[in-house]
């Protein structure tokens, strides 16, 4: 409420220049010796009034049913063809109405700051002070407001590349985008909280796939980040420990999985993994089973066997982390501790662990919001699969990130994707916000040595 | 005065000439997928020179058949002038209205190619494109040291036969296109009413007799479920027949050598009688952009990319089945072993109308079958039913 109040002041403190810049921009500017700074908002002000008439009106005029006009039909006698005449296309509507609804914005925070120039201009003139010239207010963006010269750049393609397309996918949440009504052959048009409704309440079979790979999804996240974090530490600790020789071969050994891409190793497994793959091969040449294991096809083997397989490609990850930890942890802690009679046991509860969760604790909210979103393990390996009767569209493995893949790549079902995206970005920030803020490492951060 | 009248005329030729050559410049976006793009290229510059009245530049795009209503529904404005897409991805295309209706030498083109292809690229009585191959369908392939010809006549034969050398029989149960054609072959119906809404009946008495043909199948000792395992299973070690298309032929040949053989599909025992399997027939169709600019040019081309000739060039070079009913009672063609299968199953074959969430629980569907060997398949059939006809 403070710019509001901070314009009307000016405008009514202000002469007759500064009111009519209310309603050509850049007056005020120019009647009080800023012609160039005038010109630039009168040229701004010309500017984004043609784009709105000549390119957003067509637009935004149809914002609200996103078009009425599918493409039509006409028959061409000479060429022997139908034509087509080109009709609306909700896509585009959505799409240049989200930009034009930006370009107004920034106009109107713009002409704010026409008044606001205006009125400074018009002070200074009559306490009789120097008005700075355009070229002496640039100058101060290389000096005094530099900040503003150097965060210009990135703002504005955050809000280009970020901020606008954020906005136009949530908007498709609200709308019946999907392979039914897809431009130009049909349009789409706003459904409200239709597919909000639908995921909770409305169609049975989509609440009980939501809930269902919701239920997994955290089952997942927890067992991935949670055997990762043990048996890594493990790792590290057994590798660090003192009785044990050659500390970095061991190390090395251990991080060879990286130096494969993930997707690689995971392809291959998932083939190795198939009723004719390489492990139920060996398994039946051995004769420790008669007919190939399920791992890909059986619901519960397949939620263990991604879970044991994510281990395999983690653990070498947060073992070096540990390691490093590890060799951090001031020797003297131990050797006093020693001295005071502890334990092994003891000393592991008292320095190491402690040590390590507060060390930890961040990079490990990151693994498990990582882990609610993991589509690399989940997708490469079972492709969600196997798939369910009860599930729309998915299988006992899909997590809700690999599911609203499969609706947007293969179902064109664009709306109902970008509804799951609005929750799971809801679960994800709220999950990662309370955590990280209730941790030692943020509320104790001085007390780190 | 003179002087200007001359300098007057030339700029006046000048622009004539460039109006008529940019009346004659035509630019044609087409897609074809990645294998597909040599003789893509020969044919389109074949074209050029067959129409020298325009010069023709072609902008070609690698995307294949899968890719192509996705990749045209992204920006429809963008996308090829001429573009190929199978016919299950036609009636999703046609409600985009993303394909110009063959009207130009309608007759011709229905008379030239197979009664089933042009079914397939047709929808509600008009033709939305040209058919380019008619080889999108499955048969059996088999090992002619394992199985006798009277072995392949009969599913059970298979199964007996395969266990009895101790190989397996690949058939990918968790795919509805596969897992269909026991449905089909005991009469059941998937098609679409006059409205364009999904009717199927798998979960009728017939459907229920079917599945259980399925079940059966899928607890048999020499059965092998997975989506081409005849390849990684392999074919002439532990596999000795399988169910797949003309795309692994080559491979699959290979492998065989002087054994290779491939046939229709088996009967199956079905409450106690032999019933044939059916299947799906699907071509490849070549279609014209809505948007183009060039409506009229990229008719010709499409027409001329699928004609006799390019049909027939497609054959030697890719080994594709064409559609082309002249090319198709060719020699060359008729002892090609897997076209002849193909041929041979077109009879039980039928076009693929399927709008609806079909594919995802037929998948489903097949998981349960391979994983349990007892099922309540009534209820599973109802929950896929449901799904598929849900609007």
């Amino acid at each position: 409420m403070r710019l509001p109040r901070e314009l009307f002041r000016t405008v009514r403190s202000g002469n007759w220049s500064v009111k009519l810049s209310c309603l050509i921009m850049g007056f005020g500017c120019m009647a009080n010796g800023q012609v160039g700074k005038g010109l630039l908002y009168l040229a701004f002000q010309v500017l984004s009034i043609l784009f709105v008439i000549c390119f957003g009106w067509q637009y935004i005029s149809h914002f609200g049913t996103l078009g009425e006009n599918a493409q039509k039909k006409v028959w061409d006698e000479a060429a022997q063809i139908y034509r087509r005449v080109p009709g609306d296309n909700s896509m585009l509507i959505l799409l240049f109405s989200v930009l034009t609804f930006a370009v107004i914005l920034l106009a109107v925070w713009v002409w704010c700051m026409n008044i606001r120039s205006a009125g400074r201009a018009y002070r200074l003139r009559r306490e009789g002070k120097p008005v700075p010239s355009l070229r002496e207010e640039a100058k101060t963006l290389l000096d005094g407001r530099f900040h503003v010269t150097l965060l210009s750049a990135p703002m504005v393609s955050l809000v280009l590349f970020t901020v606008l397309p954020i906005i136009f996918m949530i908007l498709i949440a609200f709308t019946n985008f999907d392979s039914n009504h897809q431009p130009p052959g049909n349009l789409f048009t706003w459904t409200g909280l239709q597919n909000v409704t639908d995921i909770f309440l409305g169609s049975e079979l989509k609440t009980a796939t939501f809930r269902g790979i919701l239920l997994w999804t955290v089952v997942w996240a927890v067992f991935a980040t949670v055997t990762n974090y043990i048996f890594g530490m493990l790792l590290a600790l057994l590798i660090n420990h003192k009785y044990v020789k050659l500390k970095k071969m061991w190390r090395t050994w251990f991080i060879i999985p990286i130096a494969i891409p993930q997707f690689v190793s995971l392809l291959l497994v998932s083939r190795a993994l198939e009723p004719t793959g390489a492990i139920n091969v060996l398994l039946m040449e051995l004769h420790l089973t008669e007919t190939p294991l399920p791992f890909l096809t059986d619901p519960l083997l397949a939620r263990i066997t991604v879970i044991v397989i994510n281990m395999w490609i983690g653990i070498p990850y947060t073992m070096m982390t540990f390691s490093g930890v590890l060799m951090n942890i001031p020797e003297e802690l131990y050797e006093s501790a020693e001295i005071d009679g502890a334990g092994p046991v003891r000393r592991f509860l008292s320095i190491t662990l402690p040590y390590m969760i507060f060390v930890t604790t961040p990079a490990t909210i990151t693994t498990f919001v990582g882990n609610i979103n993991n589509f690399n393990v989940i997708y490469l390996l079972t492709a969600g699969g196997p798939a369910s009767l009860d599930y729309y569209q998915a299988g006992k493995t899909d997590l809700l990130v690999t599911w609203l893949y499969k609706l947007t790549v293969d179902q064109h079902d664009y709306a109902l994707a970008s509804t799951i995206g609005i929750f799971i970005f809801m679960i994800v920030s709220v999950c990662s916000l309370t955590v990280y803020n209730r941790s030692n490492a943020v509320r104790k951060e001085d007390m780190f040595q | 005065m003179k002087k200007a009248l001359s300098v007057f005329l030339s700029v006046l030729m000048l622009l004539s000439v460039c109006l008529a050559a940019q009346a004659d410049a035509v630019t044609l976006k087409v897609w074809d997928g990645q294998d597909d793009q040599e003789i893509l290229k020969e044919l389109c510059e074949a074209y050029a020179a067959a129409h020298p009245e325009n010069t023709y530049t072609f902008e070609y795009g690698v995307v294949g058949t899968a890719d192509a209503s996705a990749r045209y529904l992204e920006d429809p404005a963008a996308a090829a002038d001429v573009f190929v897409y199978p016919d299950d991805q036609l009636i999703r295309l046609v409600q985009a209205d993303a394909l110009y209706e063959v009207t130009r030498n309608h007759d011709e083109i229905v008379a030239a190619n197979s009664q089933g292809s042009v079914n397939a690229a047709s929808w509600q009585g008009t033709l939305y494109g040209y058919p380019e191959t008619s080889d999108n369908g499955y048969f059996l392939f088999y090992d002619k040291s394992v199985l006798t010809e009277e072995d392949v006549k009969t599913l059970d034969g298979i199964l007996a036969a395969a266990e009895k050398a101790g190989k397996k029989f690949n058939f990918d149960v968790a795919n509805g296109w596969y897992i269909a054609s026991f449905f089909i072959g005991n009469g059941c119906e998937i098609t679409l009413d006059e409205n364009g809404n999904q009717v199927c009946d798998f979960n009728n008495e017939k459907g229920l007799a079917a599945a259980e043909a399925v079940q059966a199948m899928c607890n048999h000792p020499a059965f092998l479920p997975g989506d081409q395992n005849i390849l990684t299973g392999t074919i002439g070690e532990n596999v000795c027949a399988g169910v797949c298309g003309t795309w692994v032929a080559d491979a699959v040949k290979e492998r065989l050598g002087d054994n290779y053989a491939a046939c229709k599909l088996p009967t199956f025992t079905c409450g106690g009688e032999q019933v044939q399997m059916g299947s799906f027939g699907g071509c490849k169709i070549l279609g014209v952009n809505t948007q183009s600019a060039n409506p009229v040019e990229a008719m010709q081309l499409a027409e001329f990319l699928t004609c006799e000739a390019s049909q027939l060039r497609r054959f030697e070079v890719r080994g594709y089945g064409p559609s082309n009913n002249a090319v198709a009672a060719g020699e060359a063609v008729a002892a090609d072993p897997a076209l002849a299968a193909l041929a041979a199953q077109s009879e039980y074959a039928i076009t693929q109308l399927i709008i609806g969430d079909f594919w995802t629980p037929a998948t489903a569907f097949g998981n349960e079958l391979i994983a349990n060997e007892q099922n309540d398949l009534q209820t599973l059939l109802d929950q896929w039913v449901a799904q598929t006809v849900a609007q």
